[in-house]
């Protein structure tokens, strides 16, 4: 009872504020509200009981139970920003509805009904990409459209290859060959295919691009980070169920390994050629997903704990670099189209915010990110010094990356002439506009959202502590991945 | 019982006009011609499973199967028929609806420029080809299946749904291909997963699928509504030319 209430409590609530969707406030607090009350449902469901319900196996065990929360924190956190930073007219009901998809994917048990429920979960959030806001008297980007059809077209792709990964997976009997190439080493070349479309792997990362350059800031956030950890859960329990293909394929370990490597490295050095932050930031995230592969495929009881613990980082990270994305990019009262170099001095709090998230998806203290990136390391080390300075120099690169384009955008000196020219000519233009009371000073000296300003301090304040003490998080993903047959096999 | 062969050829011909056709008016009913033949291929191999599965099982499937298809269709056709009216035009300011009478001139001038010419299906023929020529040289080098039928018939829709995406023009023909893609792996999935060998088709899964195909249709007729409202063409180059 429970679980179905945990399961269908969102999605019915998620019809309800898509019919009000108009009265935002309300359905703001009600969605809250409906986080809050899935967080209770979710602390009285017992661990590691089995749960039959229609046919379906379901079981939450500790590490599920943990990311389930962070789902429900982070969506809740996006609900509250959506307040100040307007975002889709359906924002809400398509949020909750990708929630209560993905948390109930951490639930289950089949690799068949989880890959077909994210691949639901991906069309919702399709829906949520090409999303205006109430009563916008503008059209739709198209931009924004070719970015969610982009995105349509290489999840479904990835959903076949996985999905034939996985039928293949079911009629395997040991020792057979089907044609000219063993079938374990056809199943490990689908299935890693269709999870580096997942993770935007390059060169599979086109859709991550264009999503975080064109898409509203919450939306992206919510799309990458739940994704990225449904993807890998779905992935642990298919390796769970079928470590033949680890074993058979030591080689194809290797390969896959190198593949996150590359990413970082590439993803590294086109941060230093960016020249916007949206675009810098999806290359910090595509130099991440190359890390957290590269921690998975590994295979080791290290490395899939970097990659875990790193996963759970990225996602506070994610949601504090584009908390402040959003604020940095929220009208500020001055002329606009204007390049702006002061964005720090501006809005202080988000520059601080975004500053700090970018070094915590790097992984260097005292933030968040930095112990999941050294259990990383050490897992290259390991293995290889080849395989560790190229990881090293990846982040290197990424790091001076971040660097440039702070120093060209949040660091600058602060306004200059022309943009008090280009001020004062718009504001002689919309002299008449502005209300008498409100002179240009005031408008120039707006503060940031007071609401959204302390969340992006929470956030940071969340990295800084779980960056200052990792222990217990950590200790609760040892112990998962202790039980993992696979890498017990390996 | 029907011979195997017949609802094959529907596939086969169905899956083909999807990819070498253009106009929506042929791909539509050539869909809803794959659904149907993928339904009674689909009903045949069950009914005449080693192990099969109860009646009702299999009647379940079946109409599960057909009202999907017929619903896709009837989603797909429904948008392209509503194309001619405008939504929402009362919410646009004046940029807004200037940017869409601009649209409008510039789909106008497309459609007037480019008259029916026979060399627009030298690409979708060559690929359709091809597709032929993998589809024959995978079954014979990966067979999956234990039948050379259901390989042909996965590996085809699977193939066709893939080179679509490649030629296409337009969203429509998109969503053709995602379409055909995933009635690929739904049809290697029932007639697989069933085998003897396997751990059985599981009802969810099948509900789930034919959920997953709705809702495909849905986001493409979403996206296709939105970008005819946007560009008053369906044409990617258009979307491409003005990414704004």
């Amino acid at each position: 009872m429970l679980y179905l209430l945990f399961i269908l409590f969102p999605i019915s609530m998620a019809a309800t504020c898509f019919v009000l969707r108009k009265y935002t406030e309300l359905i703001i607090v009600a969605a809250v509200g409906t986080i809050f009350t899935q967080a209770f449902f979710l602390a009285q469901i017992p661990l590691d009981d089995l749960t039959r319900i229609l046919g379906i196996i379901l079981s939450l065990n500790a590490l599920n139970r943990l990311f389930i929360f962070l789902f429900l924190s982070i969506g809740a956190l996006a609900f509250i920003v959506s307040w100040h930073l307007p975002h889709g007219e359906n924002f809400i009901p398509v949020t909750l509805l990708m929630l209560a998809l993905n948390c109930t994917i951490l639930l289950l048990q089949d690799p068949f009904l989880q890959l077909l429920l994210l691949l639901s979960a991906s069309l919702t959030a399709v829906l949520a990409m090409v999303d205006l806001p109430t009563g916008a008297g503008a059209l739709v980007g198209t931009r924004v459209i070719a970015t969610a059809i982009k995105y349509l077209i290489l999840m479904i792709i990835a959903g076949m290859l996985i999905y034939l990964s996985f039928v293949l997976m079911d009629i395997y009997q040991p020792g057979e060959t089907r044609g000219q190439f063993p079938l374990t080493r056809f199943i490990l070349a689908l299935l890693t295919t269709g999870f580096a479309l997942r993770f935007a792997l390059i060169p599979f990362q086109t859709w991550l691009n264009d999503l975080v350059e064109d898409g509203s800031p919450m939306v992206t956030a919510l799309v990458i980070s739940i994704f990225q950890i449904t993807s890998l859960f779905v992935l642990v329990l298919a390796l769970q169920r079928f470590p033949t293909i680890l074993i058979e394929n030591p080689f194809g370990l290797t390969l896959l390994r190198i593949g996150g490597i590359v990413t970082s490295v590439s993803a590294g050095l086109l941060t230093l050629s960016q020249a916007s932050l949206r675009r810098t930031l999806a290359y910090l995230l595509i130099y991440n997903s190359g890390m957290v592969f590269y921690g998975l495929v590994s295979i080791s009881e290290i490395g899939l704990m970097g990659a875990m613990f790193e996963l759970f980082n990225q996602t506070l990270a994610i949601m504090l670099l584009f908390v402040s994305l959003a604020l940095l990019e929220f009208p500020d009262g001055r002329a606009p189209g204007i390049e702006r170099h002061d964005l720090l001095r501006r809005w202080p709090v988000a520059g601080l915010g975004f500053i700090s998230g970018g070094l915590a998806l790097l992984g260097l203290p005292p933030f968040s990110g930095y112990a999941s990136k050294m259990l990383i390391y050490q897992e290259a080390a390991q293995r290889s010094w080849l395989e560790f300075l190229p990881l090293l120099l990846a982040t290197a690169l990424a790091g001076l990356g971040l660097a440039r384009i702070c120093q060209q955008k949040l660091l600058g000196a602060s306004a200059t002439d022309d943009d008090l020219l280009g001020t004062r000519q718009t504001a002689l233009v919309f002299q008449e506009l502005l209300p008498p009371t409100e002179s240009l000073a005031e408008r120039n000296l707006k503060a940031e959202p007071t609401s959204t300003a302390i969340l992006t301090l929470l956030l940071l304040g969340a990295c800084l502590v779980i960056g200052l003490y990792p222990q217990p998080l950590l200790a609760m993903i040892s112990d998962v991945i202790q039980s993992l047959t696979f890498v017990q096999a390996l | 019982m029907i011979d195997p062969i017949w609802p094959l050829l529907g596939l086969t011909l169905s899956a083909g006009a999807i990819l070498l056709l253009q106009d929506w008016r042929f791909t539509f009913p050539a869909l809803l011609l794959n659904y149907l033949s993928l339904t009674v291929f689909l009903g045949q191999r069950l009914f005449t499973a080693d192990q099969p599965l109860d009646y009702w099982t299999n009647s379940t499937i079946i109409a599960v199967k057909l009202m999907t298809g017929i619903a896709v269709t009837a989603i797909l056709t429904i948008t392209a028929l509503m194309f001619s009216q405008d939504f929402g035009l009362e919410e646009l300011d004046e940029f807004g609806l200037a940017e869409l009478r601009r649209a409008a001139r510039a789909a106008q001038r497309l459609r007037a420029s480019r008259p029916f010419r026979l060399s627009d299906y030298t690409i979708p023929f060559w690929a359709l080809l091809l597709a032929l020529l993998a589809t024959f040289a995978l079954v014979s080098i990966y067979p999956v299946a234990t039948s050379p039928l259901v390989d042909f018939a996965w590996y085809w829709l699977g193939l066709t749904g893939l080179f679509t995406l490649a030629v296409a023009a337009d969203l429509r023909k998109v969503g053709l291909g995602l379409l055909l893609c995933l009635s690929s792996i739904d049809l290697l999935y029932t007639a697989v997963v069933n085998a003897p060998n396997a751990s059985g088709v599981g009802v969810m899964a099948l509900a789930l699928l034919s959920f997953l195909t709705l809702s495909l249709a849905l986001a493409v007729a979403y996206l296709s509504a939105l970008l005819y409202d946007r560009l008053k063409t369906l044409e990617l180059s258009e979307l491409y030319n003005q990414r704004t």
